[in-house]
């Protein structure tokens, strides 16, 4: 745990390290197909440029991206099944996602340009749509905390700027997680990797860091 | 190591490394398992309690409520809280050790891998939750999941071991015997066993078979040669029964003999008007009576040993039937009725003399005697037995015969002769050591021919014998020198006797190997399963064993080559005049021969002349005794 925070100190710190595997994430785009090689082609070069810069520079940049590239749509007609977590590349490689893949796909590229763990935190919100009295639709956003008590930016495919929470009245925050804790004691491989298919949240991280993110 | 030791090593190290090495696989992959369920469950429950958490408005208060509550109801070693100002509520339950033994805790850890989860107010960020389970539970459940196993895995090995005993013994069978065949080779006797199942013992065994049927074709051939020779030199032609001078030859041995016969009859027997009856009948005719005849005598002499029937001119042939126990009046009554019903088939008349065998006799007298009976009854009808003498027995009564040999044994009246038995060389082989048995208060012990048939007809052969061992035993652990002492085969089926004499040489291996042990030729026709048993408990121990007086039967006994025979002693009868008789140098040859082949040595008897020892020597014999042998 002290390593973990320790950590990301660092890369808070010294923004010079570099926290992914660009051949790996190639290799995975391989795979994948055409769409999702050059959406990695994209992604890469941004990568790198922004680690250089400031975190709130990051998630500006990070989010623009793909609230720009990818469609929204629902897992149904992407995926064919009711609910389905992509991984960053698979989401690239369709150019198309729901709110979660979109939250995935930000949480695992900021992880990548080396923004610790404990500031990241995917968010369940219920989302007011068309204003006050509008209907309510179960969400998802990505929030970032500065500091463990400050007021976090909110990371939304909805809309494309990030604002600060208190700018979001249309989001109703119900719970929220991250990836803290779950490599520890395991070295640099995902223990048990053949159980990861159980829980929709581990198989996702493995497959991120199989696609060079963590 | 013996193989099939080394097989039965081979199986419980297989079936060790097996079971244990099935139970530590097992016990691996059940930690796996159990870490597995237990990291699980502290990750599930993390963010189960988050949730819950999260819906606490940020209240402390109720926090550490939620978690205090959660702590005791559950199966929790600790559970925390790490609120995002550095503050930590904490509850922790250590929990009572289960069963476990530390070494296996120290040797499988399960490691209870934290679950960690975000708690939140809304969009305030309150700090995160801890979780971790308690192992003890993972580590009884791993103590009896191993316990459970060895105890299967242990089942099923000691059903496997069951399975490979019954294996090892299918292999076990065949492998003794096989081994035991190649035993019995090395100790010089050729037997065959039934070929093994199993493809390479199977072809050991019929290649010893196959060795074992050639040797014994060789020894057959060689015995019949040596019979031949042995007919030749001592066989009347027609009938095969020993012609005058063997008879008398073999008679004055026996007479000549310390166990020779004392008691019993010889019988005459003249065929009335031979020349007749070749006119009347025709030689063919005759011839085949004759051989009728001698047939019958030869049934007489089979029944016994030391019987006798030889044709001693063209119509006289004798009968000589030694006192072993049977009532000899009896044996020539019954002789005279079947030669009677033999005869009178072909129209032969014959006349029977015949004279009781007195306590001390020679050849000449007793043939004399028996001369004069026949004569009386040439006189008479045919078939009427003259008798001369009196049957009644000397002592009167088997008790009293009984009484008196007892006597002679509790009264310590018994004394072994010692006669050389000379090697080429004069080297000494031997000395024998026939008992002599002191039958009356002060009386001086007087040689086997005098007891013999006494101990015979009240079995008393067995406590004789064993006096006889004794003494010489005795004489042995004295002198060092080795000593020969014959049995009588009665004592052979007396297992007391048997196990006592084991138990005395086994007590002292240093006497067996100088002692000589030795049995009649007769013997060995009558109970050769009481021989062979006899040689198999006694020469592994050193004793040497052989058989004494042998000659004229050596050819029959069945199955000589399986006996285990250490030496054969000729019979005074073959040595007797052999330096002049070339038939009988070259039966001695091939008995030799013969006999080397199946590893046991042969010696002569009764030799009297320096001629005959030398000739024998120069047939192969390996030593000789008898008056030549004898000190002057």
């Amino acid at each position: 745990m002290a390593r973990l925070v320790l950590a990301g100190l660092l890369l808070a710190a010294g923004p010079a390290l570099q926290a992914w595997d660009a051949d790996r994430m190639q290799r995975a785009a391989d795979r994948l197909g055409p769409r999702a090689v050059a959406g990695a082609r994209l992604l890469q070069p941004l990568l790198r440029e922004v680690a250089a810069q400031d975190e709130a520079a990051r998630l500006a940049r990070v989010n623009e991206f793909f609230n720009r590239r990818i469609v929204a749509r629902d897992d149904v007609d992407i995926w064919g099944r009711t609910d389905y977590w992509a991984s960053p590349l698979e989401t690239l490689d369709k150019g198309e996602g729901d709110c979660e893949d979109y939250a995935i796909a930000k949480y695992f590229s900021l992880l990548a340009t080396g923004v610790a763990v404990e500031r990241l935190r995917l968010v369940y919100v219920r989302a007011q749509q068309g204003g006050p009295g509008g209907p309510t639709i179960a969400h998802m956003v990505l929030a970032y905390y500065a500091t463990p008590a400050a007021e976090p930016l909110i990371l939304d495919s909805l809309v494309t700027e990030v604002r600060p929470a208190s700018r979001r009245p249309d989001l109703q925050p119900v719970f929220s997680f991250n990836g803290e804790g779950l490599w520890q004691g395991a070295g640099t491989q995902p223990v048990a990797d053949a159980l990861s298919g159980l829980s929709r949240w581990r198989e996702v991280q493995v497959k991120a860091r199989a696609e060079g993110f963590l | 190591m013996p193989l099939i030791r080394q097989v039965w090593l081979l199986l419980f190290a297989v079936l060790g490394l097996a079971v244990g090495g099935a139970v530590v696989v097992n016990l691996l992959s059940a930690r796996d398992t159990l870490a597995d369920q237990v990291r699980l469950k502290n990750a599930d429950n993390a963010q189960a309690l988050a949730l819950v958490l999260s819906q606490q408005r940020g209240d402390t208060a109720l926090i550490g409520l939620v978690i205090k509550a959660q702590a005791d109801t559950g199966h929790y070693r600790s559970i925390r809280f790490e609120a995002a100002d550095g503050s930590t509520v904490e509850q922790r339950f250590d929990g009572a050790p289960t069963g476990a033994p530390g070494w296996l805790r120290a040797l499988l850890p399960i490691a209870s891998e934290p679950g960690v989860a975000q708690v939140s107010d809304g969009w305030r960020a309150l700090g995160k939750v801890t979780v971790v389970t308690h192992v003890e539970h993972a580590y009884a459940a791993l103590w009896r999941g191993g316990w459970r196993a060895l105890l299967w895995m242990v089942l099923v090995g000691a059903l496997a071991a069951l399975v490979a005993r019954a294996g090892v013994r299918r292999l076990q069978a065949p492998l003794d015997a096989t081994v035991a065949q190649a035993q019995a080779l090395a100790d010089g006797r050729y037997v065959t066993v039934a070929e093994p199942a199993v493809p390479e013992l199977h072809r050991v065994s019929a290649a010893m078979n196959t060795m074992v049927q050639r040797v014994r074709g060789l020894i057959e051939a060689e015995a019949a040669q040596a019979d031949r020779w042995r007919r030749q030199a001592h066989c009347d032609a027609l009938t095969g029964l020993p012609h005058r001078a063997h008879f008398l030859d073999r008679l004055a041995a026996l007479a000549a003999r310390e166990d020779g016969a004392a008691g019993g009859a010889l019988v005459l027997l003249r065929v009335a008007d031979l020349d007749d009856a070749n006119r009347r009948l025709g030689r063919h005719e005759v011839d085949a009576a004759l051989r009728t005849l001698a047939a019958a005598l030869q049934t007489e002499v089979d029944r016994g040993p030391d019987a006798l029937a030889g044709r001693l001119n063209g119509t006289d042939f004798a009968l000589f039937l030694p006192d072993r126990g049977q009532a000899s009046d009896d044996a020539v009554d019954q002789l005279a009725a079947t030669l009677r019903a033999r005869l009178a088939e072909s129209g032969l008349d014959a006349h029977l003399g015949a004279v009781e065998v007195p306590p001390t006799w020679t050849a000449s007298t007793l043939l004399a005697q028996a001369d004069l009976a026949l004569a009386q009854a040439e006189s008479g009808a045919p078939f009427e037995i003259v008798r001369l003498a009196e049957p009644a027995p000397a002592g009167g009564g088997e008790q009293a015969w009984r009484d008196q040999l007892q006597a002679a044994l509790a009264g310590g009246r018994t004394a072994i002769a010692e006669f050389p038995l000379l090697g080429v060389g004069g080297t000494l082989v031997h000395l024998e050591c026939p008992l002599r048995v002191g039958l009356a208060e002060g009386a001086a012990p007087v040689p086997a021919a005098r007891w013999l048939p006494m101990a015979l007809r009240t079995r008393l052969t067995a406590p004789l014998d064993a006096q006889a061992l004794h003494l010489a035993l005795s004489a042995i652990a004295e002198d060092q020198r080795p000593r020969c002492v014959n049995l009588a085969p009665p004592s052979l089926l007396d297992p007391d006797f048997v196990d006592n004499l084991r138990d005395r040489l086994m007590a002292a291996p240093g006497l067996a190997q100088q002692l000589w042990l030795e049995l009649p030729e007769a013997a060995a026709l009558e109970d050769r399963r009481a021989l062979q048993a006899f040689s198999r408990l006694l020469r592994p121990l050193g004793v040497h064993f052989g058989l004494e007086h042998a000659g004229s039967q050596l050819h029959r006994l069945e199955r000589l080559y399986e006996l285990g025979l250490d030496y054969v002693k000729l019979d005074a009868a073959v040595c007797t005049g052999l330096v002049d008789n070339a038939a009988a140098q070259e039966f001695v040859r091939g008995t030799v021969r013969l006999l080397a082949g199946m590893g046991a040595q042969t010696f002569a008897e009764g030799v009297t002349r320096a001629e005959d020892a030398d000739a024998l020597f120069a047939c192969g014999v390996a030593g000789v005794t008898g008056p030549w042998a004898r000190p002057a």
